[in-house]
């Protein structure tokens, strides 16, 4: 387990670019964290350092957006999930393996989560200071 | 008469022409590309190497679940906008069915496996007898576990098809000694599968309009129980 301290969205990014240099892509990471935790910030800097460019907007109305970069990136909203047939109709169990999938709001299909992924929790400590745990990631 | 069948319900993708019950031709691939992109050319192809034109096909057949969601619809959808041009009547086949058309044996029970996830699978059970093969369940969502504690009630050849083939057979190891996994070639579902079981539905006049066609998906109660359970007990903390 790791964990960092950031002070800023813009650091919440630097850190999601380290570990974006460590993935080989096809991982899932599921992220845990509530509304402003900051958790599309560190998608956006997680595409960055997958040469996507600054591509990242938040699927909660699309559900899942697609980027290209070193590897396809799927980055999904499971916000408005609430039944397994909302999550099977989004198609994420056809996504499995075939590029780097980002979770947001894993909480709601916590069950259903492959057995191997990486979790990425961002809890907020001060109005500024977010905590951000990565599990079951190489050293970033 | 004249079918092409093709499946994309899960990980594979395949066409057949069929001519009066004559296997014309065959394109199969498992690789991870997307169906989307490789239906179509796969189609063509086949078309074009058999020499047939898409206008002389009688009946167009497709596995219509169970499967993946993505998987199921562009199959549907891609026979839908073939044959409603032309006005030609379509055979929905079940993809469990179609594997176990797929398996040349003249005995024994084919079980058609697709991997569900949370340890469940899309199964259905056959006899086999050499001509068409004989019902015995209806196509469900099972558990693993209960499919190995019904399948101890035969004592006869238990083939194992489909994407769960594997799984399964690494699940029931050791509890199940007649079961059998067929080699690759026969072991997925292939579209001459979809073709055989279309002409049981040409003969049984249960053929589909394009427009009646529908995807065919199977709910999985489990899973939904798995969902819940995780939302009200495992939050983390705020």
């Amino acid at each position: 387990m790791q964990r960092f301290l950031s002070s800023s969205p813009e650091e919440t990014e630097q850190i999601a670019e380290r570990l974006a240099k460590t993935l080989s892509g096809n991982e899932v990471i599921a992220m845990f964290g509530g509304l402003g935790a900051g958790k599309t910030a560190f998608t956006r800097g997680l595409a960055r350092g997958l040469g996507a460019g600054d591509c990242v907007s938040s699927p909660t109305f699309a559900l899942v957006n697609e980027y290209e970069g070193r590897f396809p990136i799927y980055h999904f909203d499971m916000y408005r999930v609430a039944t397994y047939d909302d999550l099977y109709t989004t198609g994420f169990f056809d996504y499995l393996g075939s590029g780097i999938m980002v979770i947001e709001w894993s909480e709601n299909i916590e069950g259903l989560l492959p057995d191997e992924k990486m979790t990425v929790t961002i809890r907020p400590v001060s109005e500024e200071q977010r905590e951000i745990t990565i599990e079951g990631a190489q050293t970033i | 008469m004249r079918i092409l069948a093709i499946d994309t319900s899960a990980c594979p993708v395949s066409a057949a022409l069929m001519e009066d019950g004559f296997l014309l031709g065959e394109f199969f691939l498992n690789t991870k590309t997307t169906h989307s992109q490789t239906l179509m050319p796969i189609v063509e192809s086949l078309l074009r190497a058999a020499a047939v034109d898409i206008k002389d096909i009688d009946v167009f057949a497709v596995n219509t679940g169970p499967g993946s969601f993505t998987g199921v619809r562009i199959g549907t959808a891609s026979v839908k906008g073939l044959s409603m041009p032309l006005d030609k009547p379509c055979a929905s086949v079940s993809t469990l069915e179609a594997m176990a058309y797929g398996l040349p044996y003249d005995s024994g029970i084919a079980c058609a496996v697709m991997d569900a996830r949370c340890s469940q699978v899309y199964n259905a059970l056959f006899r086999l007898n050499g001509h068409e093969p004989e019902r015995l369940t209806d196509d469900r969502a099972v558990s693993i576990e209960d499919l190995a504690d019904e399948l101890a009630g035969y004592s006869e050849r238990i083939y194992l098809a489909g994407d769960g083939a594997e799984l399964c057979a690494r699940a029931f190891d050791g509890r199940l000694t007649n079961v059998v996994l067929p080699p690759q070639n026969i072991r997925y579902q292939h579209a001459y599968g979809t073709a055989c079981a279309a002409q049981r539905l040409i003969r049984e006049n249960r053929l589909l309009s394009s427009d009646a066609l529908m995807p065919l998906y199977l709910r999985l109660p489990q899973a939904e129980r798995e969902l819940k359970k995780k939302q009200s007990g495992g939050k983390p903390d705020q």
